[in-house]
């Protein structure tokens, strides 16, 4: 049974991993009427075309999915499985021509593309759909309908109301934009901004972490010390009632092998001192043996006639 | 005979004697440098030795278009190189950091965990040093981790920021990690008088496992939800942790804190010397990074030395003060710093044993620097 859930669990994780990879994918442009100046598609056909793009910084194998350009009808157009071209690199893009021949090859569907049309990006489960692009009733001949992310490293992409013109297998993004450390340049020249920033939210995460600790165990700890008997208290390890000498005595002890061991080994054995009373303060080692021995049986073998048995030589 | 003639001609042209140059020999004879500092004198031994073999390694002078340097693409050095190039030797180091680090110094006093934060001061002054000399944003912060005194979180943060600044930036980390005793020990004296450098801290507080267990995991949370982006090297930092004190991943544990970060660390060491090819390293870049690095040392000791003196004004009870000579500490270089805390401890008291005391603020700086080299990155990647 536990096998069986532990099965489960890992196919569902790995099917809904699949999903969230293909869910990376969006339809980022789409030509539905292309005029004489449109490129041509491996038949030398002037087609519609779509191009998909791969936000996600991982490889997406798009195979298996499907193309619709009917809501009611998801399944419209499979993309192959089978063909290795459909794995998608980080930030790719790829055209899937619209020649309403899906048997002409991997890369191109099963219906034409209109102006008013809705087209679909669908997972391979056939029912989800991960994105679509509704392509304007308006759109005039040779333009395209697309969606462009205004910073193309935030990889957010929204629809242009404005039809542009094509740009096949480029990313739709503005592409000059300045990056962060020309940004920080601009708005701070000086460093001083991003310095207190920084040293500010080093300190905040770290003073968090101190006071965490310090509330939940530092402080139970040290009142419990102060609460018990002045020479002995009992450890807070969980079924153990080791004594912990008190502070004073800690101080003595430490001291005392530090210079006992400095003595015998006559220099430098500061790790040696310091592990060794590490060692005493959190119990890891034990002056006093329990006095009690366990015996457990354990088969030994020694009586089994099979282990005594000679090989037959063999021929 | 003109054949012969002809062939020992195309051998000489393929040889090292052929295609050398002065960089080359400049750069060999630091390899070497590093070799005997680490062997004679014993100075991190387990860095210099594979930074300054691959610093030999990657200056042989050779003919190019071989498919054999470092920076040619599908060699053996090349796919070696990309765990440092795409940072992913830097986050296995700090999982095997974690497996052998104890974080009892710190969760018994933790009021240490603040001088590992004012210690990353260093990476924010050499940041603002950097930008003076006209460096720009993104290669600042590359240059500033130096100031962590952390090498993998230096390879980390400049393969993100400045790719072609790394080598400098790397092989400047660890010299100067390399020589915390000499570049420590005289600011420390020169910041302290002989009264605070007797100051007795108390002794530590036994920890309980549940404390140990709950550390890395409550450690990772905070830390990683204020800085996400530093989220590689904090999750292998606290993730390795959380094997060795769960005490039920001991294999796990035993692994990552030995043969595993035993080879990291050697590759790692291997093509960051190797990539140190003098066309691409001797530079006035990197006799600036150099200085700059250094000067990031300097702060960092300073600013921690400092705010453990500032601490103490807080503190009303004598015997609860700290000995700012544990301050230099908050830098990561673990366990270097600390033991010059305690080396400089002992010699004006032998009987005053600041090792464990240091290994806090100490073992802090590591979560400190990749704290701050995840804020760099989100600002400046």
């Amino acid at each position: 049974m536990r096998k069986f859930l532990t099965t489960v669990l890992v196919l569902a994780t790995s099917l809904s991993l699949r999903a969230q990879n293909v869910s990376d994918l969006i339809i980022s442009e789409a030509v539905a009427q292309p005029d004489s100046t449109g490129i041509l598609d491996d038949y030398g056909r002037r087609s519609g075309w779509i191009e998909l793009y791969n936000k996600s910084t991982g490889t997406v194998n798009f195979g298996g999915c499907y193309l619709t350009d009917d809501r009611t009808n998801l399944r419209k157009s499979l993309i192959p499985k089978s063909d290795l071209r459909t794995k998608l690199g980080p930030r790719q893009v790829v055209l899937i021509w619209c020649s309403g021949h899906g048997a002409d090859g991997t890369f191109y569907a099963d219906f034409t593309l209109a102006p008013g049309k809705t087209v679909y990006l669908v997972s391979n489960d056939g029912r989800t759909i991960i994105d679509s692009l509704a392509i304007p009733a308006t759109l005039p001949y040779g333009l395209a309908a697309y969606k462009l992310a205004a910073d193309i490293r935030q990889q957010e992409f929204e629809f242009i109301d404005n039809p542009e013109v094509p740009s096949p297998r480029m990313i739709n993004g503005d592409h000059g934009s300045a990056t962060k450390g020309e940004i920080m340049k601009e708005r701070d020249p000086y460093g001083w901004i991003l310095s207190v920033v920084s040293v500010s939210v080093v300190f905040s995460a770290l003073a968090l972490l101190w006071f965490l600790f310090w509330l939940l165990f530092d402080r139970p700890a040290r009142k419990a010390a102060k609460a018990g008997d002045a020479s002995a208290t009992l450890s807070m390890t969980k079924g153990k009632r080791a004594v912990i000498p008190s502070e004073a005595e800690e101080s003595q002890v430490a001291a005392a092998i530090a210079l006992a061991l400095d003595m015998e080994t006559g220099g430098d054995t500061y790790a040696a001192i310091a592990t060794a009373v590490h060692l005493y303060l959190t119990q890891s080692v034990h002056d006093v043996e329990p006095g009690i021995v366990t015996i457990r049986r354990t088969e030994s073998g020694w009586n089994n006639k099979a282990l005594n048995f000679r090989k037959l030589p063999r021929r | 005979m003109e054949h012969i003639f002809e062939s020992l001609t195309q051998f000489w042209e393929y040889t090292g004697f052929a295609n050398c140059s002065w960089q080359n020999l400049v750069m060999i004879g630091i390899g070497l440098v590093f070799i005997t500092l680490a062997i004679v004198k014993e100075w991190e031994p387990m860095l210099l030795v594979p930074i300054g073999f691959g610093m030999i390694v990657g200056n042989i002078p050779m003919f190019p278009g071989l498919n054999i340097g470092v920076y040619e693409d599908g060699s053996v050095l090349n796919i070696l190189y990309q765990g440092v190039k795409q940072g992913w030797y830097p986050p296995l180091i700090f999982l095997g950091i974690g497996a052998m680090t104890d974080f009892s110094a710190l969760i018994s006093q933790p009021r240490l965990i603040l001088i590992g934060a004012a210690a990353q001061m260093g990476i924010f002054g050499a940041y603002l040093l950097a930008l003076l000399f006209g460096f720009a944003p993104n290669e600042a912060g590359a240059i500033g981790i130096i100031g962590g005194a952390d090498g993998p979180t230096a390879i980390f943060l400049s393969s993100k920021l400045a790719p072609d600044l790394m080598g400098a930036i790397a092989v400047s980390a660890y010299s100067y990690m390399a020589l915390v005793p000499v570049i420590q020990k005289p600011i420390m004296l020169l910041l302290t008088n002989k009264k605070e450098r007797l100051i007795r801290m108390p002794a530590p507080r036994v920890v309980s496992k549940k404390e140990k267990i709950i550390f890395p995991i409550v450690g990772f949370l905070i830390t990683a939800f204020i800085v996400p982006s530093g989220l590689p090297l904090l999750g292998m930092l606290f993730f390795g942790n959380l094997l060795k004190e769960s005490g039920v991943t001991k294999r796990l544990a035993n692994t990552a804190s030995g043969p595993l970060i035993d080879v990291v660390t050697t590759l790692i060491g291997l093509t960051v010397g190797a990539s140190t090819q003098a066309d691409k390293f001797i530079s006035v870049k990197s006799i600036l990074i150099f200085g700059l690095g250094l000067l990031s040392f300097v702060i960092a000791t300073t600013c921690g030395v400092l705010f453990v003196k500032m601490m103490n004004l807080f503190i009303s009870n004598p015997a609860k003060k700290i000995n700012p000579l544990i301050g230099n500490a908050g830098v990561s270089a673990v366990p270097d710093s600390a033991r010059v805390s305690e080396t400089v401890g002992r010699e004006i008291d032998p009987t005053n044993h600041l090792l464990m005391h240091a290994m806090g603020p100490n073992v802090a700086g590591v979560i400190g620097s990749a704290v701050a080299a995840g804020i760099l990155l989100s600002f400046l990647g």
